[in-house]
């Protein structure tokens, strides 16, 4: 078999995955877009900028995601990076796996079940009400923007603290060892070895949240009570409720754009802070 | 109100789990909401009953596929059915209206019977996707047994598309523990306690159609208007309302339950079950008016067992049927015949049967105030306001 | 201090005791590692670990370098305890067994890590001053802005020493640092080494698997074999004076006729071999009649001639013959003793010429250069 045969052979289900669940759906939401809602809702077919001069209407919604997403990214990091730190490094390998397994456990169960623990756990006779017996009385947890940064770091917990934990895991102690012996103290050692060294994993971990965080709705829909309106509600709101297919199109393919703008630029950062090197790779 | 709903400990939060994994939910919930509708349950796959001849007059085939609301019919009525007529009855539950649609739209649902509210029936109408009913195939249609506000919804210039099924309508719910002894009765108060003395404890629907309904009712517009000067004014309330509010959801049973929550836009079917368990929740209809709505049996364009379909819906229709099904349902019915059949007690609640004072200034939804655009807009602006 | 046998008697001698082991051991679960360790080491020292893997040199450096804390016994440097003390306080620089690189570094920020995090800081000129003679220290010139990975093996391990050497430190632990090094550059890089420890006075203590290496560089070796030390001296007195076989196998090479010691007194003692030839050697050490002992004996101590010596000469028979240059090399074989060799200079070969592959010989040698040594 020539070589070329066997390249086409290994792609060809990938290519063809690409295609289905990526290009096809994305080409449509691109002619959508152009297109016009019917007297019904749906969509008629017609070529109008209409839909692209209407997106100020969700500009509220694009202001509040671009502030979400980096911000529950930073959030996530936060309180990742400790973690996945604590697992790599501090825990003995004996209970490494089954440590790793509890932080991945909730993922087992859907997110909106794991929100209404939080819905409950946020509300009036959750933490409000033990807060409330040591004295701190009508604290208003629930339907906050605080709640869903609660929500959303710990949803996306797993997928931020996976990566951090794989590049601090293959982080080879001896280089701690060597920066100890050549003076560096813990906290100088952490900063100029392990912290460049787990870029890597930070990289893959915020990419992913952060590109997730660009269409979540649900999370803001339960924690928030509605009140906080994301891309992601908008987009639900436009297809289900107003079903104003065109513009939530439009609305669509603009995030997307916005999503491959902001990825890029943090490509191009990651890179300058790589700088050439060939163990941190960007993805 | 209904036997299958028992909330036995109300604090615990497993309970509200339970209630969800269930199913037990009104329409427009959460699932709609928050856009996991979209992942319709396919909830009885009916194996057809193998039998020796048909009980039923004529052969109907093996099956029938309703596409309903959760909990929304009573399985004994079903088994009774397929027992019959040897047909199983295959039932998909939907979250919304509006998803109905766009699967009726996009074609081939395989559907034979479905559950239209009543402001979508001229929109399938318009779109082609419904059949007029052959009142000959429904003997136990009798439209003079109905009040005509609901027999009228259901046919479109003259042409019968739709029998009513059940009605209710929407108000809101309030927690008297809270209110002092005032006695709430109507939009203005609700919306002006929402941002005074309940403010941080009021909710409204994350539903254009009621939440924009009710707030134009403050200044005794249309609950279906789509005047802009009017909706203008809807607007400037409810961006002024904002800012007090507890929450933007259509599930808010859960925080009236925990008491987070004091006041709340609700549904017939949700203010009866908060007041059977927390008498001191009651449910107020507007004396300025609001939303009455009503749900209808309908056969969509190409139902692959059409004559299944009619023997359902008769067969549904049928006033012992229907007496269980609401017995069941806990919705009130038009039909006069089934009333007949059912508890006086039930007849004469005031929240499933409200006062005909308070009825008769209710509207039924519009197919446009639910299509509008501006209306769609005006949500998003307040939404992300 | 209990100087137990082992310790050396050079403590007088040396100038100044910088780094001490007192009874250490280290036990990695049931592993012993190090077992009671006892060493001091002089100031300008060199001094080598040398024995075969997993004898516990490694280990012996790292409670040194302060990554391992001893399970019983002290370590102490310039007269303290320092047990306690965690590596980054030692002032030790370590040249790993395997770099230790920092790989998200350029070759020049490696070098200079170790005086960056010197308080108060050191000038960022000076610092780039001293990476720069370090690396003509290592033969690295202008490889300041090279990624480790575009480096060699043996250049990445110049680097690691030049990371080391650059911070000045009192005493350096280098664990086999030229390992990776072809020949060649591991005899320019030797001599390097030593110079560097010469001209910084700095402790060295190298751990080696090349006992050559340990020769030509070290005041003195310290033999090690499961995490015990079995002697220490300079090179000379290992040489000529192991304490057993496994040292005298060790430092250079000899041949070894196993047999039990003869009952006797006086300087000479007989070892009656396996085939009943009894051989004469001196003694060393506690040995008793009896004992399972080899008799030692040096290639170059033995002669080789075709006239029939004296009453000890043994026959053999010349098997192999290698020329070395000033020495040639010859495996002989005796009837019952078996083959050993022989390291015959270049003036013995010009009086008797050349001895050839077959030829009948006689080898003797003088029994005062024959070792009696201890088998165990
Ligand atoms: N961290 C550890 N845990 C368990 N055992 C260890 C550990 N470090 C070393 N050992 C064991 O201690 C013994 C001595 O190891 P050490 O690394 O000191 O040997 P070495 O003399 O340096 O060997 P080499 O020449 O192969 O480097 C070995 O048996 C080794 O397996
Ligand atoms: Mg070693």
């Amino acid at each position: 078999m020539s070589r070329r045969i066997r390249n086409f052979l290994l792609l060809a289900p990938a290519g063809a995955w690409f295609l289905v669940m990526l290009v096809l759906p994305l080409a449509v939401v691109i002619i959508f877009s152009f297109g016009e809602r019917g007297p019904a809702g749906g969509y008629v077919p017609a070529f109008t900028l209409a839909q692209y001069a209407n997106l100020p209407a969700r500009w509220a919604a694009f202001r509040n995601t671009m502030m979400l997403a980096p911000t529950g990214t930073v959030a996530a990091l936060v309180i990742a990076y400790p973690l996945a730190y604590f697992l790599a490094v501090r825990v003995s390998a004996r209970w490494k796996m089954t440590l790793l397994v509890l932080v991945i456990v909730p993922f087992w169960t859907s997110i909106l079940i794991r929100s209404y623990a939080w819905i409950f756990l946020l509300g009036g006779r959750g933490i409000p009400a033990l807060l409330d017996l040591i004295g701190i009385s009508d604290l208003r947890l629930i339907n906050t923007p605080f709640a869903v940064l609660v929500g959303i770091v710990y949803g996306y917990l797993p997928l931020m603290v996976f990566p951090i934990y794989v590049s601090l895991d293959r982080l080879d102690k001896r280089l701690l060892e060597a920066a100890a012996d050549l003076g560096a103290r813990p906290w100088a050692a952490f900063v100029q070895i392990t912290l460049p060294m787990s870029i890597p994993g930070i990289a893959t971990g915020c990419m992913l949240v952060f590109i997730l965080l660009m269409g979540e709705y649900l999370i803001p829909a339960l924690l928030g009570g509605g009140k906080v309106f994301f891309v992601g509600n908008a987009l639900v709101d436009l297809f289900l409720q107003s079903r104003n297919w065109a513009f939530g199109s439009a609305v669509a393919a603009t995030l997307v754009i916005v999503m491959l703008v902001t990825v890029s630029i943090y490509m191009r950062l990651m890179a300058r802070l790589g700088n050439g090197r060939d163990d941190v790779s960007l993805m | 109100m209904t036997k299958d709903i028992d909330y036995i400990s109300k604090q615990k939060f497993m309970e509200e789990l339970y209630r969800y994994k269930k199913g037990s939910v009104t329409r427009r919930h959460f699932l709609n909401v928050t856009g996991l509708g979209t992942a319709s349950a396919v909830l009885g796959a009916a194996v057809p009953l193998l039998r020796a001849g048909p009980a039923f007059a004529g052969d109907i085939g093996d099956r029938v596929v309703l596409a309903t609301w959760p909990n929304y019919h009573d399985p004994a009525n079903f088994d009774a059915f397929t027992e019959l007529t040897g047909a199983a009855v295959q039932v998909n539950v939907f979250g919304s209206n509006e998803e109905m649609l766009a699967k009726l739209q996009a074609g081939a649902t395989g559907w034979d019977v479905f559950v239209p509210t009543n402001y979508t029936i001229t929109t399938y109408v318009g779109e082609d996707l419904i059949e007029p009913l052959d009142t000959a195939l429904l003997p136990n249609y009798d439209p003079t047994a109905y009040n005509p506000r609901f027999a009228e919804a259901g046919s479109v210039d003259g042409k019968l598309y739709a029998v009513p099924k059940d009605w209710g309508t929407t108000g809101y719910v309030v927690n008297t523990d809270h209110t002092g002894g005032v006695v709430m009765d109507s939009w203005k108060q609700f919306w002006d306690m929402a941002r005074a003395e309940f403010s941080g404890r009021g909710m409204v629907h994350d539903y254009q159609l009621t939440t924009i309904g009710n707030a134009l009712k403050y200044f005794g517009y249309s609950f279906n208007s789509v005047d802009t000067t009017e909706l203008a004014d809807a607007e400037k309330l409810l961006i002024d309302v904002k800012p007090h509010l507890f929450a933007i959801s259509s599930d808010y049973q859960p925080s009236m339950r925990s008491g987070d929550a004091w006041m709340s836009m609700a549904w017939t079917g949700d203010g009866k079950q908060l007041n059977t368990d927390m008498p001191e929740i009651v449910y107020v209809l507007g004396k300025e008016g609001g939303e009455i709505w009503s749900d209808y049996y309908a056969v969509p364009k190409g139902a692959p067992h059409r004559e299944a379909a009619y023997a359902l819906i008769n067969f549904l229709l049928d006033p012992a049927v229907n007496a269980k099904e609401v017995l069941f349902h806990g919705y009130p019915t038009a039909d006069a015949h089934t009333n007949a059949l059912l508890p006086e007690s039930l007849l004469n609640d005031p929240i499933l049967y409200p006062a005909e004072e308070l009825l008769s200034p209710l509207e039924f939804g519009a197919a446009v105030t639910l299509t509008d655009p501006n209306r769609a807009e005006l949500m998003a602006r307040f939404k992300s306001a | 201090m209990t100087n137990t046998p082992l310790d050396d008697k050079q403590d007088q001698t040396q100038p100044r005791v910088i780094a001490e082991l007192r009874g250490v051991t280290k036990r990695f679960g049931t592993v012993l590692a190090a077992d009671n360790l006892n060493l001091s080491i002089g100031e300008g020292e060199f001094l080598s670990f040398l024995g075969p893997s997993g004898c516990g040199k490694t280990t012996a450096l790292r409670m040194l370098a302060g990554f391992e804390a001893p399970t019983e016994g002290d370590v102490l440097l310039d007269g303290a305890v320092v047990n306690e003390i965690e590596a980054h306080r030692r002032p030790v620089n370590m040249v790993f067994q395997h770099y230790a690189l920092f790989p998200h570094m350029t070759v020049a920020e490696n070098i200079g890590f170790g005086l960056r995090q010197m308080r108060p800081r050191m000038a960022k000129g000076e610092i780039s001053d001293k990476v720069r003679r370090a690396l003509d220290l290592v033969r690295l010139p202008g490889f300041e802005d090279r990624r480790i990975w575009e480096m060699s093996g043996g250049q990445q391990q110049r680097v690691a020493l030049a990371r080391a050497v650059v911070n000045e430190p009192k005493m350096l632990l280098l664990d086999e640092p030229l390992a990776a090094l072809d020949r060649k550059l591991r005899k320019e890089m030797q001599i390097e080494l030593q110079n560097i420890q010469r001209s910084l006075g700095i402790t060295f203590i190298l751990v080696t698997h090349d006992q050559e290496e340990a020769l030509s560089m070290s005041d003195r070796i310290c033999i090690m074999r499961d995490g015990r030390i079995v002697q220490i001296g300079t090179p000379q007195e290992l040489y000529d004076q192991p304490i057993s076989r496994y040292v005298a196998d060790f430092v250079g090479t000899s041949n070894f006729f196993d047999g039990t010691l003869e009952a006797g007194s006086g300087a000479i003692a007989g070892v009656k071999l396996a085939n009943g030839i009894t051989l004469g050697g001196r003694p060393v050490g506690a040995i008793a009649a009896g004992d399972p002992v080899s008799l030692s004996v040096r290639p170059e101590q033995i002669g080789l001639t075709r006239k029939q010596g004296g009453a000890g000469a043994l026959p053999v028979t010349v098997r192999n013959r290698i020329f070395l240059g000033e020495h040639t090399e010859y495996l002989v074989r005796h009837e019952t003793l078996g083959e050993f060799f022989v390291l015959a200079p270049r003036q013995s070969e010009l009086s008797e010429g050349p001895f050839n592959s077959g030829e009948g010989l006689f080898a003797s040698w003088d029994a005062t250069a024959a070792l009696v040594l201890t088998r165990k």
